[in-house]
């Protein structure tokens, strides 16, 4: 029912846009039209309304003419509807007494009938008319900011972001959950294309973020769970026992030759199980934090309760070792996250044709950088596993990449990762190398030249994607030794079978295993490949669709070191840009509760998807806070008394807008 | 499929996208995975990728024209694999047959003959349809003939053209037949009026013929009132389970390890007497790698004591084929005279290399390969081929003397 509100003094501005909507609506026929509206006070039609003589006008308006209401009709009010709202403030009107009919966007851009466009730009301009006139002023709320960020994975795009946001002077909690930061850059023998050793390139900055005062770094530990929302997350994170006190551990590694296992027997996971580790062990030596673990399934003491514990007897007086450690969980309130939780290396045993598992001498990339790495298995030999030199090397790119019964999606890094194996392969071994690739994809800097340089080394290329790999003839299945690659080369035209005596996978890389898990804890997407998802894949490529939690890395896609550097720092800024803001904005279309009608029945606070709601038990009502609010309005709809309420969707502010829409049709 | 009205071979990859076989011939990024796959490749002038190459380009002629068109034996290995997840057996073998045959050009005589055999008596062999129920004679259980005796039976049975005809595949038909009247199942055959379901002329582009039997068997089988289909032939399974429906003509269809699988316990007390051998298990083509059914045929074979189930190394997915599907039954001299070998001999050498002394099949035409393989390679005195049906009606004591 239109407001009988004599008071009301509504002023409506028509847009031109240029020609985007002059050029299909009658501008002219809507100003006279809204002139006719119930409490319109004056109309006028502008070329620019947003350019600032169009918000003048507005402006001049409200003060000379007493106007108390504002309707634009312009495009949508995700452009510029804080524009005027921001011009009404200017003239000291509430800046929510302000509405906007887009007539471009949901008129002009998708009607061709000029006649048609008139009729539905009244339409939703008397829909706007009638709305403003049941609008009352609000005020505007601002929530503080926690000042400090979380980097949840800690591989280079973690340890990258986590340092940026430090040394700009924030404290940041870097969250990881292997028992040391450096992720798969760690395993790595020497980067693409400049052959920089990985380790001397990554550990000065495993020890930076170890020394750097703002940050406070959780390894062995996972992100439990995450509360609030932009500006003011509560993250419980889940500490494992490391069964040492890390803060009185030395990092002298004596525990680790005092353990009662005087011969280590166990997979080293960091060395892909190539290698064996004790109970008591650190995943590489230039660990951070440098404190070994305790694997609780094997150590004697934690397993069987009995050992002579020559572990502690090595620790000594520093007293380090703790075996009642429990795990536990601590809570941090953080304004923004960064995810940076990396990727996961495609496991090529579903692909029975390349026998992987069943051929000793099948292995992955990974597996072969720690065999290159010094810090390896092999302190970077290249052997078989009969611990003798190959002489002939097969690598296989494309591993689970584009390959349409895996990840139809290009890995984007194999193809130059391969090429520096087989360089590496070449320089360690002078073995003859093989490359069998579909498309040797080396778009980056610096990346055709290296291809040149290993094409110049003699690696041999084959274009064509390997069908199968048995053994040679004349040796059964489990064979130690040679191996045949067969092969449509498609440039020679011929089916070509390749002896060597070492595969090497170049596998893919996907999302890790609990991506989902993770997606879900942060309340972001995954785009159908499982990587989360940006918020735009040009516009915003390290937001995400939850304000407050950015994504750096391989997490996002598969990307090289650089690339993943260089999205960390943007995380970082984004970061940093928003818990810098000191306070946020809070969206003014929250819920609340009218005390007098509600009930307490509680039906709200089980709905709300934000745990905005709590109960007030001594007056027996539900309490909004609208810092935690996002305005969903589920407890509205729900509310079985009427009692939630939502600023800006009042029933009455939503049947005039109907009313409004159906009476001008 | 698709009628090709010009030669452009673009156009013909162009429409075989817009069929419902698989993902469009076009997305090939030419890795020759398909070519290195395809147990003939190395022998064929064109394989696969290059087949797409020259279509796509435009020139169909050298396609049309090359023998390779008349190499491939449906065994899905390259269509499995496809990275771009083209269906080649499917889908580019039959079009580019078809439009070979359009265009004037003859497949191989014997082929030829064959599908003649079909469209005149119903069956492969060209035998006259009244011999159809020569393997039930002597037999000790009741063969409902439906044809005759309308009766809603639980399953209708196809006993298909080899396992009707050809005596080595008789003795299995009448060990099946035993088996499901020992299970206590209601059953029925078609008698003189069964016709092959016409599998193999759909793969070799007789869509023509083919379109023909599936409406003869649609006049056939609707006629009658039966629960399901089992069919003893892996090809007509997948006809009847794929194929068919094309053409609207859905039926509950199953292969018979499939069928016997369902009815492992009702199987496991009739199963009495041990049968002693190593055994390896051959996945057949439409079954195993067509529809990722690996288990039953093995879960068959252990149910029976005194088998030792060992495996070839290469099985299930990467199984090789006997070299028989798609037509490829009477495309031997064809593929040997351009260079390519029976890929049953080679089969049968890997499955004596799995240390087994019985080669387990379950599709009549592997019987007769792998049986004649093993003569050929010499292996005769140290692989017995075997159904999976004799060593289970041995098992039950429900076999035949002479083959024991």
């Amino acid at each position: 029912m239109i407001t009988s509100d004599e008071t009301l003094r509504i002023g409506v501005y028509v847009c031109h846009c240029g020609s985007n909507i002059a050029g299909t609506v009658d501008v002219e026929a809507l100003t006279k039209f809204a002139e006719g509206l119930p409490h319109v006070a004056l109309a006028r039609h502008y070329k620019y309304m947003c350019s600032d003589p169009g918000q003048e006008l507005v402006k001049r308006d409200i003060v000379e003419f007493g106007l108390n209401r504002i309707v634009v009709a312009a495009c949508s009010p995700n452009l510029h509807e804080a524009t005027f709202r921001r011009a009404a403030e200017d003239a000291g009107l509430n800046r929510f007494l302000v509405q906007i009919a887009n007539i471009r966007e949901q008129v002009a851009w998708v009607t061709e009938d000029r006649q048609e466009a008139l009729e539905k730009a009244e339409s939703h301009l008397g829909a706007a008319v009638r709305r403003v006139a049941r609008h009352v002023p609000l005020q505007r709320q601002f929530v503080r900011i926690v000042p400090r960020a979380m980097v949840v994975g800690g591989g280079i795009a973690g340890i990258q972001a986590a340092l940026t946001l430090a040394e700009a002077g924030r404290e940041v909690i870097l969250v990881e959950r292997e028992p040391s930061i450096g992720g798969h850059m760690a395993m790595f023998d020497k980067t693409f294309p400049t052959l920089d050793c990985a380790a001397c390139i990554l550990t000065p900055k495993m020890t930076a973020v170890k020394l750097h005062p703002n940050i406070k770094l959780l390894t062995y530990s996972t992100v439990e769970s995450v509360e609030g929302s932009v500006g003011n997350f509560r993250i419980k994170v889940k500490r494992k026992p490391r069964y040492i006190d890390e803060s009185l551990c030395v990092g002298c590694m004596q525990c680790i030759d005092g353990c009662a296992f005087t011969r280590a027997k166990f997979p080293n996971a960091f060395d892909q199980g190539l290698g064996l580790r004790k109970p008591v062990w650190i995943p590489f030596p230039q660990a951070v934090p440098p404190v070994p673990v305790v694997d609780p399934e094997v150590c004697l003491q934690i397993a069987r309760g009995k050992c002579k514990q020559g572990c502690v007897e090595a620790c000594g007086e520093r007293n380090a070792f703790r075996f009642d450690q429990q795990e536990r969980i601590e809570e941090y309130e953080v304004g923004a996250v960064v995810v940076a939780t990396g990727f996961h290396a495609f496991d090529p045993s579903v692909i029975s044709y390349y026998g992987y598992g069943k051929y000793p001498n099948v292995y992955t990339s990974l597996e072969v950088e720690r065999l290159l790495n010094a810090g390896g298995p092999t302190s970077g030999k290249l052997v078989l596993r009969d611990g003798s030199t190959p002489k002939r090397v097969g690598i296989i790119h494309c591993v689970g990449s584009r390959d349409a019964n895996y990840h139809a999606y290009c890995s984007r890094v194999c193809c130059m990762y391969a090429l520096k194996l087989a360089h590496l392969v070449r320089e360690k071994t002078e073995a003859e190398v093989y490359n069998c690739y579909i498309d040797i994809r080396a778009a980056g800097k610096g990346f055709e030249e290296f291809y040149n340089r290993v094409q110049n080394e003699g690696v041999q290329f084959v274009r064509g994607k390997v069908a199968d790999i048995t053994p040679a003839a004349g040796q059964g299945t489990s064979a130690e030794g040679g191996l045949v690659m067969k092969v449509d080369d498609t440039l020679l035209g011929s089916i070509r079978e390749i002896n060597v005596d070492m595969v090497i996978l170049a596998v893919a890389l996907e999302p890790q295993a609990d991506a989902n898990q993770v997606r879900r804890t942060f309340g972001i997407s995954c785009s159908a490949e499982g990587f989360f998802l940006e918020k735009h894949p040009k516009l915003a490529p390290v937001n995400t669709a939850n304000d407050g939690v950015l994504v750096a890395g391989a997490c996002q896609g598969a990307k090289d070191i650089p690339d993943t550097v260089a999205q960390a720092d943007a995380a970082a800024a984004k970061a940093l840009a928003l818990i810098d803001a000191g306070q946020i904005e809070l969206e003014p279309n929250t819920a609340w509760i009218e005390e007098d009608i509600c009930s307490g029945c509680k039906t709200c606070i089980n709905l709300c998807p934000y745990q905005a709601i709590r109960a007030d038990e001594e007056r027996k009502i539900a309490v909004v806070d609208p810092a935690l609010c996002k305005g969903c309005g589920t407890c509205v709809a729900a509310c079985p008394s009427g009692a939630a309420r939502q600023h800006l969707f009042g029933d009455e502010q939503i049947s005039e807008e109907l009313e409004g829409l159906m009476n001008y049709v | 499929m698709t009628t090709v009205e010009s030669h452009d071979g673009k156009r013909l990859l162009e429409q075989l996208g817009a069929s419902d076989y698989g993902k469009p011939p076009l997305g090939c990024m030419q890795c020759g995975l398909c070519a290195a796959t395809c147990p003939l490749g190395p022998a064929m002038e064109l394989p696969p990728r290059k087949l797409i190459l020259y279509a796509a380009a435009g020139n169909l002629e050298p396609v049309l024209s090359s023998p390779a068109l008349w190499m491939c034996v449906a065994c899905y290995a390259c269509s499995k694999r496809c990275p771009r997840g083209i269906e080649l057996t499917e889908g580019l073998w039959p079009a580019l047959r078809d439009a070979a045959m359009q265009a004037g050009i003859q497949p191989p005589a014997e082929l030829q003959e064959t599908f003649q055999n079909v469209l005149k008596y119903g069956n492969v062999l060209g035998k006259s349809p009244r011999q159809r129920l020569d393997w039930t004679k002597g037999l000790d259980v009741r063969v409902l003939d439906l044809s005759r005796e309308p009766r809603p039976v639980d399953v209708l049975w196809l006993v298909g053209c080899y396992p009707s005809y050809y005596p080595r595949n008789q003795v299995v038909a009448r060990a099946f037949a035993r088996i499901l009247t020992e299970l206590g199942v209601s059953w029925g055959i078609l008698g003189a009026r069964e016709r092959s379901p016409g599998e193999c002329d759909r793969m070799f582009g007789e869509e023509g013929l083919f379109e023909t039997l599936v409406e003869q068997n649609r006049e056939l089988f609707d006629k009658q009132d039966f629960g399901k289909l089992v069919v003893l032939d892996p090809h007509a399974f997948r006809a009847l389970q794929s194929f068919y429906p094309r053409f609207g003509a859905w039926y509950p269809v199953q292969h018979y390890t499939m069928f016997l699988a369902e009815h492992l316990e009702q199987l496991r007390p009739l199963i009495v007497r041990p049968v002693e051998a190593v055994v390896t298990y051959h996945d057949n083509c439409c079954v195993g790698r067509r529809c990722g059914c690996y288990d039953p045929p093995r879960e068959l074979l252990q149910l029976i004591p005194g088998v030792k189930l060992v495996e070839m190394a290469r099985n299930r997915d990467d199984s090789l084929c006997c070299g028989g599907g798609g037509g490829g039954m009477w495309l031997d001299a064809h593929i040997v005279a351009h260079g390519g070998q029976r890929l049953s001999d080679e089969r049968v050498r890997q499955a004596a290399a799995s240390g087994a002394d019985t080669l387990a099949v379950s599709c009549p035409y592997e019987l007769s390969r792998f049986e004649d393989a093993a003569k050929v390679t010499g292996l005769e005195e140290r692989l017995k081929v075997r159904d999976i049906i004799e060593l289970l009606a041995e098992s039950m004591e429900l076999g035949e003397r002479s083959v024991s």
